[in-house]
């Protein structure tokens, strides 16, 4: 892992000479999550590639370049586009966004995802804050000689999504009217989706939904020591016992039903976070 | 696995040690961390830093020395390893087990297992060594992955006892001679080096374990191909309770670790000199 600080430093030294404010969160936009992208006020908007040590992404309805903006009046990074880890890449190089993030002054990683929803009581369209994970990846990104200058060899995992933004997550979703479940995600490798056997042992272990990202990022957070927001968009129900082939098309098209609920609950943390930054500065 | 090359490798390890210390081992030990008064007891003959021994890997542990100790426990000739190599500092399981195919080339007829766990199941206490009858693999990785060499061990090593039952009986009966509590139990390997997650920890507990750990079982494995008897030895450190956090005092942990140092002693002293 020792590499990682040197290549962290040329990346920000990039994104500093293009956007020179701090932000105060990073955001990671998955499938479905794209859109809010319009309510930034983009100030710079920097392609994957131009950045040192970036991965690229390959996947369907993922676009790759880093946004620099502002959003409910705070600076903010936003990935439109990640790279997982079915797509051959190391989770240390998928990870390294995030240690980005937080070396040019990010506090906050809010992180979102398309799922399959295992837990009978939920619907497709409904949103799931994060509230644990279950790492079945079969990686982790911080095996290797630890860095101590980037975080802890063995870091604490008891609350990886801090509670209190969870509990704000659930508490927008009551004031704006829709259903968020809190639950856990299990993260799996892919690319296959899961075979009904293994949707039965994935609910067996606990999980109540199931995706292809989003822990390595919410590990690194926990390493780097900033705090985390994750949040599912159930696409698909996963129930091993009235299974239907999966369809790309019919998954997007749920995702934007979830759309509007996850910019929501983004749009009410950062405004949360803003003014308790405003009402501290009072003081 | 290029089976030849290891085997290679392990003679050349082997002679290294041999030009300075003749012996034959009757025992391997691993000590893992909170074994150091069994290392202190180990009268010892030759020390062999790691960075010295032909082929060895780097430790990069927390707590963890990386020497070779070649001596006397209680007049037995041992072989113990003070600081062994773990999956998440980025060694390949087959490096990580390279001391294993040592021991064995060195002669060694019995292995120590000892490591640091979370108790999950909730009859563990801090403090708790508990004697592992069984494991469950859920590092994602196995030394034995690659072309097999059949003059090490068989392509598929039988997995139905990997640790020895008469000496987990010796271990309990010494346990119960000396009035300790010391069940048996699965411990379950993760490759780390993050902690569990609460999630994980249910789910590890619901699969059937009873502590977590991030080391011993590609030892094990390793062992088992060379087909050396073993006897694994946990010692509970901290509870893993994802429905009440648990606090814990100072002097209590204090107090745990003296009275571990001399349980795991008297195991290990007794196991060692009576085979």
């Amino acid at each position: 892992m020792l590499e990682l600080y040197d290549q962290i430093q040329e990346a920000t030294a990039v994104i500093r000479g293009a956007w020179d404010e701090t932000p105060h969160a990073g955001i990671i936009l998955g499938t479905g999550l794209g859109g809010l992208v319009e309510q930034i006020e983009v100030r710079q908007a920097i392609e994957y590639e131009a950045i040192p040590h970036f991965p690229t992404s390959t996947a369907i309805s993922h676009r790759g370049r880093l946004v620099c903006g502002h959003l409910e009046g705070l600076p903010v990074l936003a990935m439109e586009g990640r790279v997982h880890q079915y797509e051959g890449v190391s989770l240390k190089q998928i990870t390294l966004p995030v240690r980005v993030m937080k070396a040019l002054g990010a506090q906050l990683l809010l992180v979102s995802q398309a799922v399959g929803g295992m837990n009978p009581y939920y619907q497709p369209g409904d949103v799931m804050i994060i509230d644990d994970h279950i790492n079945l990846m079969g990686d982790n990104p911080l095996v290797g000689v630890n860095d101590d200058r980037l975080g802890p060899r063995f870091p604490d995992m008891s609350a990886p999504y801090d509670p209190s933004l969870v509990a704000k997550g659930l508490e927008i979703a009551r004031q704006q009217n829709f259903v968020a479940h809190q639950g856990v995600m299990v993260a799996v490798t892919g690319p296959n989706l899961e075979t009904r056997a293994e949707y039965r042992f994935l609910r067996t272990i606990g999980a109540d939904v199931v995706g292809m990202s989003t822990v390595p990022e919410v590990i690194v957070a926990a390493h780097c020591g900033l705090r985390a927001f994750g949040v599912s968009a159930i696409t698909d129900m996963c129930l091993p016992d009235s299974l239907q082939p999966a369809d790309i098309q019919e998954i997007l098209a749920t995702a934007s039903v979830a759309e509007p609920k996850l910019r929501a609950l983004v749009s009410g943390i950062l405004a949360d976070e803003a003014q308790t930054i405003h009402s501290s500065r009072k003081i | 696995m290029t089976g030849q090359s290891l085997a290679m490798q392990t003679g050349e390890a082997a002679r290294a040690i041999r030009q300075r210390w003749a012996e034959f081992p009757r025992w391997g030990i691993i000590l893992g961390s909170g074994l150091d008064a069994v290392a202190e007891s180990i009268v010892c003959e030759q020390t062999f830093a790691y960075a010295d021994i032909p082929h060895f890997a780097n430790t990069t542990a927390m707590g963890h020395r990386g020497e070779l100790l070649c001596g006397k426990l209680a007049g037995v000739p041992v072989v113990a390893m003070r600081g062994r190599f773990h999956l998440y500092e980025g060694h390949s399981a087959r490096q990580a087990t390279f001391p294993i195919r040592l021991l064995k080339a060195l002669g060694i007829g019995r292995l120590l297992i000892s490591n640091a766990v979370g108790g999950l199941n909730p009859h563990l206490a801090v403090g708790d060594v508990m004697v592992i009858d069984d494991h469950i693999n859920l590092q994602w990785r196995n030394p034995l992955t690659g072309a097999n060499n059949d003059r090490l061990g068989p392509r598929f090593p039988d997995m139905s006892c990997p640790y020895d039952r008469s000496l987990a009986e010796r271990a309990l009966a010494i346990a119960r001679a000396e009035n300790f509590v010391c069940p048996r139990g699965t411990y379950v390997a993760m490759l780390g080096p993050t902690y569990e997650t609460r999630a994980e920890i249910r789910m590890l507990r619901a699969i059937g374990g009873d502590v977590v750990g991030m080391s011993t079982v590609p030892e094990v494995l390793v062992a088992v191909h060379a087909g050396l008897p073993v006897l694994g030895l946990s010692t509970v450190t901290n509870v893993c309770s994802p429905d009440m956090p648990v606090t814990t005092s100072g002097p209590a942990v204090v107090a745990a670790a003296n009275r571990v140092q001399e349980k795991l002693c008297k195991l290990v002293t007794g196991v060692v000199t009576e085979g």
